[in-house]
């Protein structure tokens, strides 16, 4: 696979989401980078659709379940959604009414978590796709974290993206599941970009590995943090318990390596 | 499944979906895997809620890749009313993880392992 191609967008914002498997670091990077995006001075709304939680913590945002509620959306009509917002609110509304505040002015969306059965966060669930689905693209910088695995992933839901991170650490297991979620961009849908995040690298081999079974570079490669790890044990964000630590740092050039990637890269470049 | 004779043993999906989605006193037995860390400990407790809710057999926590006092402090606290195994750090299980081999095969006398035996005995499968 080759290098990604800079973007021939015509939009201002980004929109980023993070996939990989469980315990990659999805989470942990996802929120980091949102965060050091937000001090450059960028609107910036972290979106999860992970509904165990997981984004806050890594955020450092001091809620960890801020559901939408359910009497936002009524039954859809004809050839709609089951469940559609109410006529009186939109993208914008929703998002000024329910997304949390957290550090560095990072705005932060998920639908709810998980308590007990499904079912009960279906409606959340429409009305938060309907809203990432219609926000302006001019106003936020949307960086996305989804559940571990392929499941939410291949069917659509990093669909808002343009550019996917693929998270992956060097065990074999981390590879396997990466190879499958590289097919991400056959799909019709699927984002225009698709980079390479090593994680958790404890030396160079690490980050070789994995390239070579990928056939991908590396945009960024992160490495073992100990002390954001042991920040993450105490529930502390990786830029709160860390902020000049490893971790910070290659994330911030993970950073410069997807706006590159945009047509306005050089004016949100660190 | 109708065999007496055999101990399925299944690994579900990471957070508490499928479990939310099994049958009523669907197992005999729930094993929950947690670190010690507090986004862990939290989702543990959901799925310790849904298991007990759902009648889901024995439900015994095992918490993983615990290093020091802190962590297991910080387990005990928030498991003290449990059946609990603790699972030391062990950097075996990194090495048979990064192998991409089972740990029993890579090392089966490493502590990780060693501690998981208990886990079989909690369970009541050693004399099956």
């Amino acid at each position: 696979m080759e290098e990604p191609m800079p973007l021939a967008d015509s939009s201002s914002m980004m929109r980023v989401a993070f996939v990989g498997k469980g315990g990659a670091g999805k989470s942990t990077i996802a929120g980091t980078f949102a965060r050091l995006l937000a001090r450059r001075g960028q609107p910036v709304l972290a979106l999860d659709s992970d509904p165990m939680p997981g984004m806050p913590y890594a955020l450092g945002v001091a809620v960890d379940d801020c559901p939408i509620p359910d009497d936002v959306v009524v039954s859809g009509g004809e050839g709609e959604p089951r469940w559609v917002l109410r006529s009186d609110l939109d993208a914008a509304a929703i998002v000024d009414r329910y997304a949390a505040e957290g550090p560095d002015g990072v705005r932060y969306l998920q639908f709810g978590n998980l308590w007990g059965h499904v079912v009960r966060l279906q409606k959340a669930q429409h009305a938060w796709s309907q809203v990432v689905a219609e926000l302006d693209r001019d106003q936020w910088h949307l960086v996305g974290d989804l559940p571990g695995g392929t499941r939410q992933a291949m069917f659509g839901w990093a669909r808002y993206a343009d550019t996917v991170c693929l998270v992956v650490e060097s065990t074999v297991k981390s590879m396997h599941t990466a190879a499958r979620l590289l097919t991400l961009s056959q799909a019709k849908w699927g984002p225009s970009s698709l980079v390479l995040v090593v994680n958790k690298a404890c030396d160079d081999s690490d980050a070789a590995r994995i390239c070579e079974r990928l056939e991908l570079p590396a945009a960024a490669v992160v490495p073992h943090d100990p002390e954001a790890g042991r920040g993450d044990r105490r529930g502390a964000a990786p830029l709160d318990a860390a902020p000049d630590g490893a971790l910070a740092h290659a994330v911030d050039a993970l950073v410069d390596r997807v706006v590159s990637l945009y047509s306005f890269g050089e004016e949100v470049a660190g | 499944m109708n065999d007496e004779a055999t101990t399925v043993v299944a690994d579900l999906e990471a957070g508490i979906g499928t479990l939310t989605r099994l049958d009523a006193a669907a197992v005999d037995a729930t094993v929950v895997v947690v670190e010690p860390t507090l986004r862990s400990i939290d989702v543990a407790r959901r799925a310790i809620a849904v298991a007990d809710e759902q009648r889901q057999g024995r439900v015994v926590v095992v918490a993983n890749k615990v290093s020091d006092d802190d962590d297991r402090a910080r387990i005990d606290e928030a498991f003290e009313d449990r059946v609990l195994i603790v699972v030391p750090e062990d950097p075996a299980i990194d090495v048979a993880d990064r192998l991409g081999l089972s740990p029993v095969d890579h090392e089966p006398q490493a502590p990780a392992v060693a501690a998981l035996e208990s886990l079989v005995d909690a369970l009541g499968l050693a004399s099956v």
